[in-house]
């Protein structure tokens, strides 16, 4: 039996700089703790290993495991942030994940078979990176597998929770008595060849994720028994008990041959069950069978959806775009000549918020999706939009006593680099909610919506609503929000307290012409080599501030109209900005049917047209405020949407324009992004704003579990 | 206790196993909102898509028990009786 000392010495102490806060799990090697990282600022979970674990399998050994596994870098991975050791004890950092895992998700709810596939495609997407890298998890089992609130899924202890397991199956299947022990729950999760005597490798891996299917699609573990000896015969000679009719005939083909007994008859690849998996969410749509109480309501029209999705390579283009009825990814070279399209992703949901976070070695795109009947979720994907997480629960959303619902999330903004877990939105009703563990869990920015004006913020056309946020860079305590109507508000203190600063922008619907708020402001740009210097599009008039907006100076010196949506910055010329000017509150289209990118390159002193490539003719466009996007290109690329679906993009700077996609629906958001893989020198990096704040964390309260083991 | 019966639309089956029909077991008297509580506890992904986060019905969201809109008969307190089928319905609305 492995034994480890009493686990209340440990609270408070420090090993290194991690200072162990509580316990939160515990299992065959040892105990997990939430332990705070003093350096970096954040919550971790640290295991300490037991000393009988440590001496039976030897410190260098469990030492190589651990540094092996802390190379893996994948989403679905619980990343190893240090191994490290003292006289006496042996310890492992880890990523802290809160959430629930897959054994309580089956023990509570049915999972529905699209539910199924999509966490195969992501345990079969882990292994196979692990596999590649030559490390084999060989502890693959329900309980390992963490289903985060966000809804990513994150396979635990790769490398570290079974090199004794497997020591000891030995022991395992000979007596009665250790069947008592850590090891029960192991044992249905045991390919035969392990029961054997044969060590565990990557094929016993995907045994396990067969069982591992198997269980979460028909809620019962296909090899049971009283004993220990039951288990093992069922798994060493019996067939696996027929899955229910419910499931697929396609996944219950995919499980069985993981459970083939011999190796050799079961996939030889993890990546092989991956695309399995993905080939049967495309054909799942077509198998379902509608309920009788379907046929009776009525005509229905049935898309089969074989979705084409992107192959993103390092270095190229990705360009987000999000409309009133689902989200279109597009990919180009650097050349920026050619695009491939995927989507629509979401269909029929409004996508008012798309961005891309490249922080911490990560491919993360977030996108909030509105569905009229069925609510606003916030959801990720990480590998380009083959798999978006759908939670169960919103992450975000108003607390009890604000009495306010969340209606809509009109921006995503990542924060800054060296806060890599550090997200914010801007919601409808105005608000700002920040997350500080990488989107899994959000608070609203109470600073901000207990602000005394609030309640004196006045709906605009589209609703009283946080559609902007930016912040200084170089200053974490910095940050700008803009509202409509509302008007510019200004942290210094990272959030904890905000000050209205609209001194010179003008009202046009209120008798008193320049009030301290209630400005209808659309949109704000800021570049962060100029961060004193602000650019704002407001209902009327184009502004710009010297001064950190204490004071603001119209500038839309020669324009059509000062009327508009869009504003953005150029990547590298902190003096150029484009926008896209409309001709009216009233007739929301560009002037005289022209179709037409104003620039200035003197922060505003002078404007010129950009046409070539355009319509200038009978081309009545209206682009909203998030439909602008530049790349961080040399030369720049600036890309815009229209409500009537046109997609255009400059690859140079504006010089000429092309219409690389037509016939979409109504375009809400454009987001243009350079991808960066591991290990690449890195781009010219966005130049897009990114906020800064530092709080403290109220998520531990909203965390249900974490890192249970 | 008793039975209630809950219609569950197409965009939601995804939360509870593909299933169209689903049982609950309420307490004898419960109101809607109480069978939905139930309801949540079995496939706590209805929740949010249901209800907004301070309780209320979503605007586009209708709740029917048997043939009768609850926004006319006392909404969410509405009482149930045994065998109570209850219908989760997207209302009209587009655009």
């Amino acid at each position: 039996m492995v034994r480890w000392r009493s686990v209340a010495p440990m609270i408070g102490q420090t090993l290194d700089h991690y200072r162990v806060v509580e316990k939160i799990g515990e299992g065959g090697m040892g105990v997990v703790y939430r332990a705070h990282d003093e350096v970096l600022n954040r919550d971790v979970a640290l295991k300490l290993l037991a000393p009988g674990a440590i001496d039976k399998v030897g410190r260098d050994h469990l030492l190589r495991e651990a540094q092996t596994a802390s190379s893996l870098s994948h989403p679905n991975i619980c990343t190893i942030y240090q191994v490290g050791q003292t006289d006496k004890d042996f310890y492992v950092v880890m990523e802290l994940i809160e959430g629930r895992s897959l054994t309580e998700l089956v023990a509570t709810m049915a999972l529905s078979m699209e539910t199924v596939m999509r966490h195969g495609v992501q345990i079969a997407d882990a292994l196979a990176h692990a596999h590649e890298r030559g490390i084999v998890h060989r502890d693959i089992k329900s309980s390992n597998v963490m289903i985060t609130p966000e809804g990513r899924l994150k396979v635990l202890d790769f490398g570290l929770a079974t090199r004794l397991a497997t020591e000891e199956v030995g022991d395992l299947t000979l007596s009665h008595d250790s069947l008592e022990s850590k090891l029960v729950g192991t044992l249905p999760y045991m390919a035969p060849e392990v029961l054997r005597g044969q060590k565990g490798d990557h094929l016993s891996d995907l045994w396990a994720l067969g069982i591992l299917l198997y269980e979460a699609a028909a809620t019962v573990q296909p090899f049971r028994g009283k004993t220990g000896f039951e288990i093992s015969s069922a798994i060493l000679r019996e067939p696996p008990p027929p899955l229910p009719a419910a499931v697929p005939h396609g996944l219950a083909a995919v499980i069985l041959r993981c459970l083939a007994k011999e190796p050799a008859g079961r996939y030889q690849r993890a990546s092989e069950v991956r695309a399995a998996l993905e080939a049967l969410q495309g054909a799942l749509l077509q198998s379902r069978q509608p309920h009788p109480s379907e046929e009776t309501r009525g005509p229905r029209t049935l898309v089969l959806r074989g979705m084409e999705h992107l192959t993103v390579k390092n270095g190229d283009v990705l360009l987000m775009v999000g409309t009133n009825k689902g989200a279109f990814l597009l990919r180009s070279s650097r050349e920026r000549a050619r695009w491939d399209v995927a989507g629509p992703y979401f269909h029929g949901q409004g996508i008012n918020a798309m961005a891309y976070d490249a922080r911490n070695g990560r491919h993360r795109l977030w996108v909030s999706t509105n569905n009229v009947m069925w609510g606003t979720f916030l959801r990720s994907s990480d590998d380009f939009g083959r798999i978006w997480t759908n939670p169960l629960e919103a992450s975000i959303r108003f607390p009890t006593d604000s009495g306010a619902s969340l209606k809509n999330i009109w921006q995503i903004c990542v924060g800054r680099e060296e806060a890599p877990d550090t997200l914010y939105c801007g919601v409808e009703p105005a608000a700002l909610f920040e997350s500080q563990d990488g989107g899994e869990s959000w608070c609203l920015v109470r600073g901000l919506y207990e602000h005394p004006h609030r309640p004196r913020w006045m709906p605009s056309n589209g609703g009283l609503l946080l559609h902007t946020i930016v912040a200084d860079r170089h200053n974490r305590e910095l940050m700008y929000v803009a509202i409509s109507s509302g008007g510019f508000y200004r942290t210094e203190d990272g959030g904890a307290t905000w000050q209205a600063r609209n001194s010179g922008i003008r009202v046009v619907f209120a008798p008193e012409k320049f009030p301290e708020f209630g400005q209808c402001v659309h949109k704000i740009a800021l570049h962060q080599s100029r961060p004193e210097r602000l650019f704002l599009q407001n209902h009327w008039g184009i502004y710009r501030s010297d001064n950190r907006g204490d004071s603001w100076q119209d500038v839309a010196h020669g324009l059509p109209s000062d009327f508009g949506f869009a504003i953005v910055m150029h990547p590298h010329d902190p003096d150029c900005v484009y926008i896209l000017p409309v001709e009216s509150d009233e007739f929301r289209c560009t002037p005289e049917g022209h179709l037409r990118v104003y620039r200035t390159r003197n922060a505003g002193g002078s404007w010129e047209a950009l046409t070539r490539g355009l319509p200038q003719k009978g081309a009545y466009e209206t682009i909203l405020r998030d439909a602008m996007s530049p790349d961080s290109l040399d030369p720049a690329g600036i890309y815009f949407g229209t409500r009537s679906g046109k997609l255009y993009a400059s690859r140079d700077e504006g010089k000429s324009w092309k219409k690389i996609l037509d016939g979409l629906p109504q375009i809400l958001c454009v987001k243009a992004a350079i991808i960066q893989m591991d290990g690449a020198p890195a781009p010219k990096r966005h130049s897009e704003a990114r906020p800064a704040a530092k709080r403290k964390s109220a998520h531990a309260q909203n965390a249900k579990r974490r890192n249970r083991r | 206790m008793m039975q209630v019966i809950f219609h569950i639309p197409g965009p939601l089956r995804e939360f509870t196993g593909n299933r169209g029909v689903v049982q609950v077991e309420a307490k004898k008297g419960a109101n809607v909102r109480e069978a939905l509580q139930t309801l949540f506890v079995a496939y706590p992904g209805l929740r949010d898509r249901v209800l907004t986060e301070s309780g209320e019905t979503r605007q586009h969201v209708n709740i029917f028990v048997g043939n009768e809109n609850v926004r006319y008969t006392g909404g969410l307190t509405t009482a149930l009786s045994a065998g109570a089928e209850i219908s989760i319905v997207p209302a009209i609305s587009g655009g």
